[in-house]
């Protein structure tokens, strides 16, 4: 029976507060070695999920999980391995989650420690943009210098549907990783800053200050690769003919 | 509702990336919503903001989950179990 195995080992955190994703990885500072010291550590408090909660949990939070994954690791292969190496993590560890609490940013949490525990050594890509002192609405002011303001259509959509997809992953992958991921999570995932914190074990003022420089970055970055491709050009030609 | 003033230009900028995200209190939200409906510029600058971020998480949300890795997980899940 799935669910005396998990809860299996309950005492170890007897007489602690009810706990929650950010006080579950606090064991050490090397990210290695506080997984595997907190994650083998089927502790709980009163109430844990079943086998089958879990499993529908994670069924619900495998796309942005995998989407995430994927950021992170830029390959498919790694990104499959990196979630279901995560599964299996939090799976292990599910006594220490706290039904009612947040399960997707919890789940996030144990993904980012594992990426971290095997990826520190090349985590970075070089980046070919120069992000120093990079001005705020750097996108709107470049776009009103080329007259890209136009009428009747919003000249952000308009510029972000022409890069796609694709270059719009590019863009982001081109931020330095610390503010990569918190753009990831919050433009993308849609978490509260709070969130954020506790999946990257960062205070919530250090979210706030990344993200106000990350989100700059990632304009300058979104506009060098319009630049590159054409599409600021093809977009002024168009707004001079109108 | 008696101590509510309009926010400056100024005021209303520096609370744009919270505005944006949500993450300001009501009354800061109320505050900003109000200069942006009297605010022609700070308006077109908040709403193109506020469409790129939008369209670049649109845009980085098509990714599909490969079709067997949920497959893939459940079976090892369950002989785990």
């Amino acid at each position: 029976m799935a669910a005396s195995g998990i809860t299996a080992g309950r005492t170890f955190l007897r007489g602690r507060r009810g706990h929650t994703m950010y006080d579950m990885c606090d064991v050490s500072d090397d990210p290695a070695t506080e997984i595997v010291a907190t994650l083998d550590a089927t502790a709980g408090t009163a109430t844990t999920l079943s086998a089958d909660e879990f499993q529908a949990m994670l069924v619900d939070a495998l796309p942005s999980l995998y989407r995430y994954a994927f950021r992170l690791t830029r390959n498919r292969a790694d990104a499959e391995d990196l979630v279901q190496d995560t599964a299996l993590r939090a799976f292990r560890a599910i006594a220490q989650f706290e039904p009612g609490t947040n399960f997707k940013a919890w789940i996030f949490r144990i993904l980012t420690r594992g990426f971290w525990a095997s990826h520190r050594h090349n985590q970075r890509r070089p980046t070919t943009v120069d992000f120093d002192d990079t001005p705020d609405l750097y996108l709107y002011a470049r776009s009103a210098e080329h007259g890209l303001q136009w009428k009747g259509e919003d000249p952000a959509r308009a510029l972000i549907d022409r890069l796609g997809a694709e270059r719009v992953a590019e863009a982001i992958g081109q931020l330095p990783e610390e503010y990569g991921v918190v753009c990831t999570l919050c433009f993308v995932e849609d978490f509260a800053y709070h969130e954020i914190a506790g999946v990257l074990d960062v205070p919530v003022g250090t979210v706030r200050s990344r993200l106000h420089r990350g989100r700059k970055m990632l304009q300058k970055s979104l506009w060098y690769l319009a630049q590159e491709a054409g599409i600021v050009n093809a977009l002024s030609k168009r707004e001079a003919n109108a | 509702m008696t101590h509510l003033s309009r926010y400056t230009c100024e005021e209303a900028f520096r609370r744009l990336d919270g505005y944006l995200d949500h993450e300001l209190s009501a009354e800061e939200m109320v505050l900003v919503r109000e200069h942006l409906e009297v605010c022609a510029g700070c308006a077109r600058e908040f709403n193109f903001e506020s469409s790129v971020l939008k369209g670049v998480g649109q845009k980085l949300q098509q990714i599909d989950l490969p079709g067997d890795l949920q497959a893939r997980i459940l079976a090892l899940l369950k002989d785990r179990q």
